[in-house]
């Protein structure tokens, strides 16, 4: 049986993962409703018994959940789990056909299947017509460290805009934090905080074709009976417009790496490229997507190089799975490993493992220059229980990886250039000085005007440098040309002299024949 | 200088490459040429760096012409092509060596000079230390642009010393110089200049009946202290091992101007001394696109086989080294090579010997005057 993403994730990382698997079932039913969603993950902490505990819920309003989709999570027996967890899921769930909302605990340590579900009364919905689910779990970690990672996996959530559909979809996180607890790095919110001493709502706002804000007024309870809400729609066509998702991941990584590297962002540039590749089916009959986009940022070389910090050298692969950030998939990392990266002027020295996070060291690699790369893989059909869907395929996210590079590569000039083409690259300039200096030395006036009038330079203003720079700049641009062609098609060489019988034979030569003959060395 | 009459006769043109003998203003015009279609290749509107085309000097583009009156045949290159290119990562370095050593000759050109080799060399080593570090390396580029621009390396105003010499029955006479006798040079004799322009004026006169083509130095002096040319009426040339170019032009003059004079070579037994034989008598590949004009009908006096057993004690045969070997393998598969030195050749290697000419010192200091003249009485040249 494969090995289904959920399970992947349950392996990787304990406590915060939950939520994101929770997570990333949330956001599949979101997908699956045709209306508008709402997605909130609360972190209350509270303590019992003397120990400081966080309570991580996760509602949504699409559409219900099935239970199918927990039956795969496995308590994993081992120390630091049972101390931190005890094994039990709260969910309340409603579909919009049902009369009531299902109330359940789920507790996970129980192995027989028949006890693992405790049936608690259901609540009357008292012919209200809604949909939505609420899973929650209580863990034993500290509030800070839990919101750091929250923050972190919210950054990166802004990358992968859930596509509407005929309506609108916005997802919107709540965060509500005890004490005032400022969230880091802001992107793309507005927070707000109320005046209750004890309690703080923040609220995490994402668009898509419009701008909103949501204006909660916090409360003690934090199901919410005494919060207000109000929706209002601040910027913004009301005319549909769909946004491809790739556009979308385009976007929101490179916002993602210029904040990343705030300190930096003075003088850098980045330039992307994009790439996409689709599967016709899967053997379950569910057509994969995969989205890759590669970002090269370049510092100005006047930026003092103490101020690049060693960990900045390895870059992470940002990974999403069905819209949800994820731990990357072992396809992805062999489709990573399986790319030629010499034809892209790269020498990948290690990819690591931190935490799930893949991060890629490169070789002789200018300390300005770094590599991000993001891919996104996900299944056209939405799929509930996420179990049915197949794992990404390791030759699709090789062809996205690749069409990202091979676009970056087309777009940008001298970047990504071969190690072959940076090689004679690095001829070109004694190339370029030895015809300006031929040039140049003649005494044919007439000879030296056409030359400059070819390089478009006026012969009355010629010097060694600029003659020299405008043949260097052109026999540099060629390569490049060149390099960017090469896979595509071959074109029939060019030759200094045009010779009736040069069609006949052509034979590429590298230096010398190997066959020469025994004393044809003295024969000179 | 050079005509090509002979050479246009019994064989087709469009087989022949060559490189012409040019003034400069003309070489000077080829190599502006060369960097005006560069630079309209790289400015054009699907720019591209244009490849470097160069006639292959190697054996799968040697031809042989046999000449059907006078018997003379000789070695030339064909229109095979190898090329330098820059988007190729291992040649792009050759091919830059290519416009480097251009940039130096035009220079030269433009200023009237002529340049030695090895002067070009040190410029070179100096100036791009990254792209030249041998003599060889330089030589070889040179034959590259050579076969580029399909023009002479002396036209290109670099000169190859030489390390001939030139002994015997001859009067020689640079333009408004003294008259040199070659039979009164010692036994060094003249030195042959690497200069062609210099050659192609000497004034000659000579009483000699033969010409005697020698391998090494240390024979060409032994047979000149013993004044071999009082006895037989000689012109003795030697290149002191692989025959230069100037060495080849001269003797290539004599023998237009004193046609009926024989030249008889006289090398070792080895597979390098029939080489140098050879290269005397067909011309060469290496700088097949000018040695084919150079060609002389040499005869083969000696040593041969026949010599080995009559005359070489066994003592004196010592085994053929790889080289040898390899020389031979490649004078086999030549078809330029008439049977009789194949046989030659084939007993060679079979014996796995090799003997020196001085090997018949064994039969007195002077024998090879004896021997010399014993030969040539007998006709006995192949």
């Amino acid at each position: 049986m494969e090995v289904s993403s959920v399970q992947m994730l349950y392996t990787h990382v304990i406590d915060f993962l939950y939520s994101k698997t929770l997570i990333f079932c949330a956001v599949q039913r979101c997908r699956l409703a045709d209306d508008l969603c709402r997605l909130s993950v609360k972190l209350t902490s509270f303590s019992r018994f003397g120990r400081s505990l966080v309570r991580i819920s996760v509602s949504d309003t699409g559409v219900g959940s099935k239970l199918e989709e927990y039956q795969y999570l496995k308590y994993r027996n081992d120390a630091v789990l049972t101390n931190q967890w005890d094994g039990m899921i709260s969910l309340a769930t409603t579909s919009i056909s049902d009369s009531e909302i299902h109330n359940l605990n789920l507790n996970l340590k129980e192995s027989d299947s028949a006890g693992r579900l405790i049936k608690l009364p259901s609540t009357a919905k008292n012919g209200d017509k809604f949909s939505g689910t609420e899973v929650s779990v209580s863990i034993s970690k500290s509030l800070d460290d839990l919101l750091a990672e929250v923050t972190c996996f919210l950054q990166k959530m802004i990358l992968v805009k859930i596509p509407a559909s005929s309506f609108l979809s916005l997802i919107c996180f709540i965060i509500r934090i005890k004490c005032n607890y400022l969230l880091y790095r802001p992107l793309s919110y507005i927070c707000l905080f109320n005046q209750d001493p004890y309690l703080s709502w923040l609220i995490v706002c994402f668009f898509f074709q419009k701008v909103v804000m949501e204006l909660l007024v916090g409360g003690n309870d934090p199901l919410g009976s005494q919060i207000e809400s109000r929706i209002l729609a601040i910027e913004g066509s009301s005319a549909y417009s769909p946004v491809e998702s790739i556009k979308c991941l385009e976007v929101g990584f490179k916002d993602y790496v210029r904040n990343r590297h705030t300190v930096f962002s003075i003088g850098e540039t980045l330039k992307v490229g994009t790439g996409v590749a689709n599967s016709s089916g899967s053997s379950q009959g569910n057509s994969q997507v995969v989205e890759a986009v590669v970002i090269i940022s370049e510092m100005s070389e006047q930026f003092p190089s103490s101020c690049i910090r060693e960990q900045d050298m390895k870059m992470e692969v940002l990974y999403f799975k069905d819209f949800v950030p994820c731990s990357i998939a072992q396809s992805a990392v062999d489709a990573l490993t399986s790319i030629n990266w010499k034809s892209y002027g790269l020498a990948l020295r290690s990819i690591a493992d931190h935490d799930g996070c893949i991060m890629l060291e490169w070789e002789n690699l200018p300390q300005y220059f770094h590599v991000h790369i993001a891919i996104h893989c996900y299944h056209r059909q939405v799929k509930q229980l996420v179990a049915q869907n197949s794992l990404p395929d390791r030759n699709l996210a090789r062809k996205a990886v690749k069409c990202a590079l091979d676009d970056l590569k087309e777009n940008n000039h001298r970047v990504l250039l071969s190690t072959r083409a940076l090689k004679i690259c690095d001829c070109a300039p004694d190339l370029a000085k030895t015809l300006a200096r031929l040039i140049l030395s003649s005494n044919d006036l007439n000879f030296q005007e056409e030359c400059c009038s070819l390089l478009g330079l006026q012969s009355r203003r010629v010097n060694m440098d600029n003659v020299g720079n405008c043949i260097r700049d052109k026999i540099v641009s060629v390569i490049g040309l060149n390099d960017r062609n090469s896979q595509k098609h071959k074109d029939a060489p060019s030759f200094l002299f045009e010779d009736d019988y040069l069609q006949k034979e052509d034979f590429m030569d590298e230096e010398y024949q190997e066959d020469e003959e025994a004393y044809n060395s003295l024969d000179l | 200088m050079g005509e090509l009459c002979r050479s246009t006769i019994f064989f087709s043109d469009q087989h022949l490459c060559y490189a012409d003998i040019l003034p400069p203003s003309q070489v000077r015009a080829r190599i502006e040429v060369a960097v005006l279609n560069f630079l309209k290749a790289l400015s054009s509107n699907s720019p591209s760096i244009s490849d470097l085309s160069l006639i292959s000097r190697n054996s799968s583009n040697s031809r042989v012409s046999q000449g059907l009156l006078t018997g003379d045949s000789w070695i030339f290159l064909s229109h095979s092509f190898c090329t330098r290119s820059l988007t190729r990562e291992n040649s792009a370095k050759s091919f830059i060596r290519v416009w480097k050593v251009m940039e130096m000759c035009y220079q030269i050109l433009v200023q009237e000079k002529r340049v030695t080799q090895r002067e070009l060399y040190y410029k070179l080593l100096c100036d791009s230390p990254d792209y030249f570090t041998s003599q060889m390396q330089v030589n070889r580029t040179i034959q590259d642009l050579v076969a580029l621009l399909r023009c002479s390396r002396y036209s290109l105003g670099i000169m190859a010393s030489s390390r001939g010499a030139i002994a015997g029955r001859l009067l020689l006479q640079e333009p408004n110089k003294e008259v040199v006798d070659c039979s009164t040079c010692g036994s060094s004799g003249y030195a042959i200049s690497g200069d062609l322009e210099l050659l192609e004026k000497l004034a000659m006169e000579t009483d000699a009946r033969y010409i005697i083509v020698v391998e090494k130095h240390a024979i060409f002096q032994r047979l000149a202290e013993d004044r071999v040319f009082n006895q037989i009426p000689c012109i003795l040339i030697t290149a002191k091992g692989f025959p230069d170019i100037a060495t080849r032009f001269l003797l290539h003059r004599i023998c237009r101007a004193f046609p009926n004079l024989p030249v008889l070579g006289f090398v070792d037994w080895n597979p390098a001394g029939l080489a140098i034989l050879c290269t005397f008598k067909f011309g060469s590949i290496g700088m097949g696109l000018e040695a084919y004009r150079y060609a002389c009908n040499v005869k083969w006096l000696g040593l041969r086989k026949d010599d080995i057993d009559q005359l070489v004690p066994e003592e004196s045969l010592v085994p053929l080294k790889p080289r040898d070997l390899q020389i031979a393998k490649s004078l086999m598969s030549s078809e330029i090579l008439q049977d009789s030195y194949k046989e030659e050749v084939a007993a060679m290697v079979q014996s796995g010997r090799r003997a020196e000419i001085e090997a018949l010192y064994y039969h007195g200091y002077d024998y090879l005057v004896k021997f010399l003249a014993t030969k040539i009485v007998q006709a006995n040249s192949l």
